[in-house]
């Protein structure tokens, strides 16, 4: 038998022809993301865990990684809805006396008429905008820890670190306000699956405390950080809410903790802006408005930008007889007025007396026979996207607004100074504040006409005069809690009754949402739900 | 080479010291015109042995010895077998195959015959399909089998139509699109309309693996079902042939969305307005709908070119397609081209295929905003203004002469002052080689590789005057590349051992496939302002091993079983390898004794199979790993003077895997009359486990609120019964009819890891109407995408009372517990019908569609249908025409009232023919034909179109109605 080469020839050309395809097959499973980046390749600098700090701060602020909407951090309703702001700002206020909505989306009427459950999904937006913003917190702070971070060589880094820590405090502190005993999760647990205990109302209040107490040195002093960043002021801020709503959240009075907190925020320099109007301005990072905020949430028309926040508070209250250029936006969306009782705090609401009277009513009604109806109720004017000067915010769409939340202010440290003095905490006096109203009032009053008497400064003035001061801030329900009025106070709709009813008891507290009850076994719902 | 060819066989077959050998010639007919035919297979059974028929039909075989079997076969003619005992010559009368059985069919990795299959599987030839103006192929089959849902496309030109393979419930949220494989590649189906660059006078023949136990050999991608293409090619020793294709149609929209009139609107707003709102009337009559639709011309063109050498085969195509859509600026323009080129050499042992195939996509999206402008546009209003505000379009505005952002904008404006097109270059090819590999019979090596590549180009230019922005306009360009790469090899042993009466045919083999996809956007806007998002990049591979073994025995029991082993680089390292597979037995009772010989019997068959598959359109590719994504410039934030760019932990399941199901199904195949009647019917039962859901974590434990991970179960079960008939063939008169019926249920069993009875479900199907609201609910308990509304009551005279509901739970009050699932969008049987009958020379078809018991919620008359809509936020706004019925004063978005029956029957086509047959002396050949398209629909639905996406109704795009005329040149 001789050899065949042609056979052999044939045969190489198969398997030349096969192998050539076979340059493709290069059989690569384990694949890395591209546009994504690992822990590795982003935690691996300073600029790193800058990045990260500034995006949990912008929690409150942006609602995810697109702006102004694209892709969200948390999914189950509107990505626009989702801000955490947006959710604060509407459950602090669409369940009070400040505020109501003509829109249709969802159960959103269910916070003006007291009727919400636990399958509310603005209910669940807010808890989980609130855990987000823990676990990005706990995921931060997992990541920064000390070995690492000294690494880099960099102080601002371990600042930044207790900012976090204040920022996650400040989350808790809502947690317990809206919801009472939650899931406790801190930075201890990896993420992952697994079923976090519910921590009591208490034992949360004692954590956000120690927390605060622990990063208070490594803060920066008040007024030295860089803006949108906390301070130290910030943490007093923090404690004194804690402490004076500490009747409400673990049934003792702490007035004396919360006075020497405030004094400490009193004593930091800060001071009240000479022009009410200007402190919800486009421009409120520099008009003179930052020395009375505190804790400031920034908004930018370009850089920071979504249908939350700002964006929300300056285009919702817009509508009917409204020119958007009043505004700096280009647009109204027909959607907050106010009720009567907020109205009748104030003896002229022309705001030629008292300039926080702030109303529009032309072409509105006082009265409201409609919620859906927007001319119903009257228009309240506060947060703007025009500077003091009159221009437009900066961005010229007219959309986004440049203003920035002011979180904490010093007016607000005033009127908790006096109702913790009147409350009978030790460590400040009456006469001061007294000062510290008539303070606010002569800003307001631009005289002293509207100064009270130390006769006149009673909790019900305190109650009053905090709307006044500081409505659609973001304080009302918090308020209305603390002064036990919350369900038992009567505005339209409220029980859905057109003349409005008290609602049950049990609803100082919101409920745990029914999605988290059923991903989490451990969990307790609250009475009454 | 051919005598080298015999001096091998020589070789080979000296040791077994044979008998003299012998030549034999022929030449092979068809038995219905007596012409030859080309390109049919003679082999020698139980050998490689073989050669093919020239273009006249004559073969010539050597090497023989008395006692071999020859085989002739060609597809879609009954094989024949005929035993030589020494002739010189034998002459082959081949006979069409009425029953197909031994039709070769796709399998996936291989092919098999009619007779041999043991699982659901259907083939739907050119022959078969529908008629009519069809941009993306899909179309072709819609109504043509059993299990097999294709619901045509909106009006938008070269969209494409979903395909559901037996109802599409298999998966909640991983996707119910069949993979979709084209001449061996899967296709990366995540673009707009997956098929819409194939050209539809390319494509040769459509095979659906309905059944689990048949598609499981693509195993991780089989649960919805598969779909292979399989494209036109020349044939062998073939003369020069030309073919010319073209029609030209024109269509327009079926009906138009009711809503006032411009004196209906009049009316209501003196009814109803205050003086203010009355003022803002205008005293034009404009019907919107009228404005924004005009008739759209089509014209398409294809030309073959096919050329058959000796060893080898060419055919090439070019198609151009101008399709308008009856949107005004919407288009859909395509040049496209196909080559597959065929060579075998060394006597057929080695065959070389490539395909390329290519298109070049003009899509002209027009402004498809304003669609629902058109109907909420008070039609009172002028359609220009008379200034030049606007581009000159009447826009509402605010008291200060500025745009009125709440307000519906002017439909025209919005088509006139934007220009949204794209441009898309898809192609995709492959190139194949099987070789018979030497001294082992039987024994064949196959390799492939092929690309999928798309490139798209965007641009959405809005003219600063326009009212669709307050930003002076923009222009957006966005880019995105989709590129995947293929390679397979397999090797096929196909043995038959007379002696047991078996066969046994086995393949295994190899593949990997891997995917890229990256896309990224830049607007400018009018106001100088630039915008980038984040740029995504993103891949992934799939790597796999497969086999399957068919086992026959005496053509009576056929086992066969599939296995594949799929590794993803979508699931974590420590489990991304899972096995799937199926196992099916078959019973070909018309092979027994008793039934043999039977005049009425011609072909019954059970068939049996269960196969767990699995479902990796997991949505995400990285899912499982821990990663950061970068916020982009519009969410940085401030630190001082700086803004600070942002970065963000992804939430993630480091346990993600597939969905994994597991299915039954029966079938039996009857035919009666030598097939004049056939058909087939089949049950099935499936279980889906691990279903990627998107649910709720535990609060503070991920990083965000929820994620996708493997939890909950469902349940699917139909019927599919599918009947052929000829029920007349004769000279001059054939009739053949096909109908099917397919019957649905499915119910979701698990939704949470742990049961919960309180827990209501998933809220799904997002509306119009407020924000945020849906309509829909996936229930443990209950089949998918269940309308969850309120139960509407109503007076004596039959009108719904405003606000008015059932109290479901009897607690004396209504409450959103009062809510309860009804309906669903799911039919509960669809059906089709189809028939064609030729008449000398003319030809004609049609297809009728029908489906039942699916419900749709018309949210236009949900949302717009009430008072509150004309007057809100300081303009005017039109509403539906159920407003005149209910007189609703807000909207009732949740009542049931909404929530209305769609079932519907449509005739989809009528075709018609005629066939000149030769002319200019027999130089060529012509058929003229015409299509009318979207005939008519039955149904009792008040809205548009009874067939809407997810079944819910809002500002849908209305398909037309084609009157379409072409011509076929064979030349």
């Amino acid at each position: 038998m001789k050899i065949n080469y042609k056979k052999i020839i044939r045969n190489v050309f198969g398997i030349t022809a096969l192998s050539f395809l076979c340059i493709s097959c290069d059989g690569e499973v384990d694949l890395n993301p591209l546009t994504e980046q690992t822990p590795n390749n982003t935690l691996n600098t300073a600029d790193g865990f800058v990045s990260f700090a500034a995006r949990v701060y912008a929690g409150f602020a942006v609602s995810g990684q697109q702006g102004p909407a694209g892709n969200p951090d948390i999914s189950g309703i509107d990505e626009g809805f989702s801000n955490y702001l947006r959710q604060f700002w509407k459950h602090q206020e669409l369940t009070s006396d400040e505020a109501l909505i003509a829109w249709n989306d969802g159960t959103i009427h269910d916070l003006n008429n007291h009727v919400w459950d636990a399958a509310n999904e603005f209910v669940r937006a807010m808890y989980d905008r609130i855990f987000f913003q823990i676990a990005l917190s706990n995921e931060f702070i997992r990541q920064a820890s000390d070995d690492r971070l000294a690494a880099f060589n960099d102080a601002d880094l371990f600042r930044l670190k207790a900012e976090v820590r204040f920022l996650r405090a400040l989350s808790y502190w809502h947690a317990i306000d809206f919801y009472g005993s939650v899931p406790f999760v801190t930075d201890e647990q990896e993420a992952g699956a697994f079923l976090p205990e519910q921590g009591s109302r208490a034992e949360i209040f004692n954590f956000i405390i120690d927390e605060l107490n622990a990063i208070e040195s490594e803060m920066a002093p008040a007024r030295q950080n860089q803006y949108g960043r906390a301070d130290q002021g910030a943490v007093w801020m923090l404690k004194t809410k804690l402490y004076l709503n500490a009747e409400v959240y673990i049934g003792q009075a702490r007035y004396t903790e919360a006075l020497t907190e405030l004094n400490k925020v009193i004593g930091a320099g800060y001071t009240l802006h000479n022009n009410y109007d200007e402190l919800f301005m486009a421009d409120n990072d520099i008009n003179g408005a930052q020395n009375e905020v505190i804790y400031t949430v920034p908004f930018d028309g370009l850089a920071t930008q979504g249908f939350g926040g700002m964006t929300f508070l300056i285009h919702a209250p817009v509508g009917g007889n409204q020119n958007p250029s009043n505004f700096g936006i280009n647009g109204g969306w027909f959607g907050l007025r106010t009720f009567p009782q907020f109205v009748s705090l104030f003896d002229d609401i022309s705001g030629n007396t008292d300039d926080r009277a702030n109303f529009f009513t032309d072409g509105q009604t006082l009265e409201i026979e409609d919620a859906f109806n927007f001319a119903n109720g009257y228009l309240i004017e506060k947060f703007t996207n025009l500077t003091s000067t009159g221009q437009p915010g900066k961005d010229a769409g007219g959309d986004f607004g440049d203003a920035d939340f002011p979180m904490f202010r010093l007016a607000d440290a005033y009127l908790m100074y006096a109702e913790a003095v009147l409350r009978g905490g030790s460590g400040g006096d009456l006469n001061t504040a007294l000062g510290f109203v008539n303070e606010l009032r002569q800003r307001a009053y631009g005289n002293n006409n509207g100064n009270i008497t130390a006769g006149e400064l009673t909790l019900d003035f305190i109650l009053d005069e905090r709307a006044r001061e500081l409505h659609w801030e973001g304080h009302r329900r918090t308020d209305l809690i603390r002064f036990g009025v919350f369900t038992s106070r009567v505005w339209p709709f409220k029980g859905e009754v057109p003349e409005g009813r008290p609602s049950e008891a049990f609803r100082v507290l919101h409920p745990i949402p029914s999605t988290d009850l059923i991903a989490n076994p451990n969990l307790t719902q609250n009475p009454g739900y | 080479m051919r005598t080298f060819y015999l001096k091998l066989m020589v070789f080979i077959f000296m040791p077994l010291g044979l008998m003299a050998q012998n030549s034999v010639t022929g030449t092979v007919t068809e038995n219905a015109t007596g012409g030859p035919l080309p390109g049919v297979n003679v082999v020698v059974k139980n050998t490689t042995k073989g050669t093919t028929t020239d273009f006249d039909g004559k073969y010539l075989l050597s090497g023989l010895n008395s006692g071999d079997v020859l085989v002739f076969s060609y597809v879609g003619f009954n094989a024949r077998e005929i035993t030589y005992t020494g002739q010189t010559t034998i002459d082959v009368v081949m006979e069409e195959a009425a029953n197909q059985l031994n039709e070769v069919v796709l399998v996936g990795y291989g092919s098999s015959t009619k007779k041999d299959l043991t699982g659901a599987v259907e083939t739907v030839t050119s022959k078969d399909f529908n008629g009519g103006n069809i941009a993306s192929p899909e179309q072709l089959l819609a109504g043509k089998t059993a299990g097999l849902q294709v619901i045509p496309p909106s009006g938008a030109p070269g969209s494409g139509a979903s395909i559901r393979i037996r109802g599409g419930t298999s998966s909640l949220s991983a996707g119910n699109d069949p993979l979709i494989v084209v001449d061996g590649v899967p296709l990366d189906q995540t673009g707009r309309g997956a098929l819409n660059y194939i050209n539809s006078n390319d494509i040769e023949s459509f095979t659906v693996l309905k059944d689990a136990s048949a598609a499981s050999i693509y195993g991780s991608r089989a649960t919805a079902g598969v779909i292979l293409i399989t494209t036109k090619s020349g044939n062998a020793k073939a003369p020069l042939k030309f073919n010319y294709n073209a029609y030209v149609s024109f269509a327009e929209i079926e009906d138009k969305v009711d809503v006032l009139s411009a004196d209906e609107f009049r009316n209501v707003v003196n009814q109803f307005g205050t003086p203010a709102q009355i003022a803002l009337l205008g005293t034009e009559s404009i019907d919107w709908q009228e404005q924004i639709y005009e008739t759209a011309f089509t014209n398409n063109h294809n030309l073959t070119v096919s050329k058959g050498f000796d060893n080898s085969s060419l055919r090439a195509s070019f198609g151009y397609m101008n399709q308008e859509g009856t949107l005004k600026k919407s288009y859909f323009e395509r040049i496209s081209g196909n080559i597959k080129y065929i060579h075998r050499l060394f006597d057929d042992k080695l065959k070389v295929e490539a395909n390329v195939r290519g298109a070049l996509v003009n899509d002209e999206f027009s402004n498809q905003g304003a669609i629902g402008a058109a109907l909420r546009f008070d039609p009172t209003k002028p359609i220009r203004s008379g200034n030049d505000d606007f581009g000159g379009f009447f826009e509402w505005t605010n008291p200060d002469g500025s745009q009125n952002t709440i307000a519906a904008r002017n439909p025209l404006g919005l088509i006139e002052l934007t220009d949204n097109s794209a441009n898309t270059q898809r192609s995709t090819g492959n190139l194949k080689v099987d070789y018979d590999i030497p001294y082992v019979p039987g024994l064949k090596i196959t390799a492939n590789g092929g690309y999928d590549y798309t490139e798209v180009d965007g641009t959405n230019f809005v003219l600063p005057e326009a009212a669709a922005t307050t930003t002076q306009g923009n222009v957006n360009q966005s880019k995105s590349i989709n590129r995947s790469r293929l390679f397979d090899t397999y090797l096929n042993y196909v043995k038959e051992f007379p002696a047991l009466k078996s066969k046994i045919d086995a393949t295994a083999g190899y593949s990997f496939q891997r995917f890229f996809r990256s896309g990224n956007s830049v607007n400018v806007r009018g106001d100088g302002i630039t915008e980038r998002p984040v740029p995504f990049r993103t891949q992934n591979a799939l790597e796999s091993f497969f086999g399957r073994v068919n086992y026959s025995y005496d053509d009576r029991y056929l086992v066969s079983a599939n296995i594949r082993s799929d590794k993803s680089s979508r699931l974590n390292p420590d489990d991304r390898t899972q096995a799937f597979g199926g196992v099916s037995v078959a019973w070909n009772l018309n092979n027994e004794t008793f039934l043999k010989d039977s005049k009425v019997i011609s072909q019954l068959k059970l068939r049996g199979g269960y196969a767990e598959t699995g479902q990796q359109e997991i949505g995400q590719d990285f899912g499982f790993l821990p990663r950061f994504t970068f916020g982009d410039d519009r969410v940085r934030f401030q630190f001082g003077d700086q803004f600070i760019t942002t970065i963000r932990p992804e939430e993630f399941d480091a346990n993600l895997k597939w969905e994994t199901s597991q299915t039954w199904n029966i079938g039996l195949d009857f035919g009666f009359f030598n097939n004049r009647i056939s058909g087939a019917i089949d049950l099935y039962w499936r279980e889906v486990d691990d279903l990627l859901n998107f649910i709720s974590v535990p609060a503070g434990t991920n990083l965000s609120n929820a994620l996708i991970t493997n939890v909950g179960s469902l349940e699917n079960n139909g019927v599919e019964f599918t009947l052929n008939a000829t029920p007349i063939t004769n000279d001059n008169f054939t009739w053949n009819a096909n109908f099917n019926i397919s019957f649905f249920d499915d119910e979701i069993t698990k939704l949470t890891l742990t049961d919960n009875p309180n827990f209501q479900g998933n809220p799904v199907g997002g509306i119009a109407g407020g924000v945020g609201n849906t309509i829909q609910i996936n229930t443990v308990g209950f089949g998918q995408n269940a309308f969850f509304v309120f139960k509407q009551a109503f007076d004596a005279a039959g009108n719904p009372i405003e606000g008015v509901f059932e109290d479901i739970n009897g607690d004396g009050q209504i409450t959103p517990e009062d809510r309860r699932r009804f309906k669903s969008p799911n039919p509960d049987f669809t059906l089709g019908f189809s028939s064609d009958f030729t008449y000398k020379k003319w030809d004609g078809s049609f297809t009728f569609r029908g489906s039942f018991g699916n419900y749709v919620y018309n949210n236009v008359d949900a949302a717009s249908g009430n008072r509150r809509e004309i007057f809100v936020s300081g303009a005017l706004t039109n509403v539906s025409d159920s407003f005149l019925e209910t007189g609703f004063e807000q909207q009732q978005l949740f009542s049931d009232f909404f929530v209305q029956d769609a079932s519907f029957l449509k005739l989809d086509n009528i075709n018609l023919g005629y066939n000149f047959g030769d002319i200019l002396d027999g130089l060529a050949q012509l058929r003229v034909f015409s299509t009318v398209q979207n005939v008519f629909t039955i149904t009792d639905y008040d809205g548009l179109d009874p067939e809407v996406p997810g079944g819910i109704d809002n500002n849908f795009f209305p398909r037309s109605r084609t009157f379409l005329f072409g011509v076929d040149v064979n030349f």
